[in-house]
């Protein structure tokens, strides 16, 4: 990915790492979001610009805050669901 | 609890040891402070703790990450799939999938491996190295 610099490398690969831990749970399948992921990354591989390779490793941080949100929403949801329903 | 243990251990050992020294009269009273340091190493050489290293034979270790391969959606071509297989050369994976395959073994193997570790990982070959390496490993 990104060759000259080590250190933003691991960065990159830790979010990944963080991100597929967070898709377990993804409403629409792991392998759904495992693919889409995997595309998303690859797709940024060209990147050779330190201040890109930044840039990108905040949008992912934003997307895996986004991924937590969700949960929160869903689980939210799904209590209220229930709280109305009884 | 394990102060107790190690005293009732070490009074065994002591009530145990004259049958078999008979005839040396050596008094059976003797101090616990003396005991405590000398009967229980053999004492507890005898107990196998749950805790302890079981071993994993390298084939075992190697059949397990070959099967974990063959399960994993992105390898295609499963002839190339041996024990010395490189995972972006032969089985055409990319850093990404790496990553991927390096998570699934930490999973199988119930284990954590540390990022720098991790990266180091480029092949069956040396999955299974540093598999064998951790004494934790399940």
């Amino acid at each position: 990915m990104s060759p000259p610099t080590p250190a933003l490398r691991h960065q990159v690969i830790k979010i990944y790492k963080e991100l597929l831990y967070l898709g377990r749970d993804y409403p629409q399948g792991y392998e759904f979001f495992k693919t889409r992921l995997h595309k998303a990354f690859a797709s940024q591989k060209d990147l050779a610009d330190e201040a890109k390779i930044r840039a990108g490793i905040k949008r992912a941080e934003f997307v895996k805050k986004e991924i937590e949100a969700l949960y929160y929403l869903k689980r939210y949801r799904t209590l209220r669901q229930r709280y109305d329903k009884a | 609890m394990f102060r107790t243990a190690l005293l009732r251990s070490a009074r065994q050992a002591i009530c145990a040891a004259p049958r078999c020294q008979a005839p040396i009269a050596r008094p059976v009273a003797r101090s616990f402070l003396q005991s405590k340091q000398t009967p229980p190493a053999a004492c507890f050489q005898a107990v196998r703790c749950y805790s302890a290293h079981a071993g994993l034979a390298k084939q075992e270790v190697e059949g397990r990450i070959m099967d974990l391969l063959k399960n994993f959606d992105k390898v295609t071509d499963t002839t190339k799939l041996n024990g010395e297989a490189h995972f972006h050369n032969d089985l055409g994976l990319d850093s990404l999938d790496t990553v991927e395959v390096v998570m699934a073994i930490e999973e199988e193997f119930s284990i954590e491996i540390p990022d720098k570790e991790a990266d180091a990982i480029h092949s069956v070959k040396q999955a299974v190295d540093y598999i064998l390496a951790q004494p934790d490993a399940h």
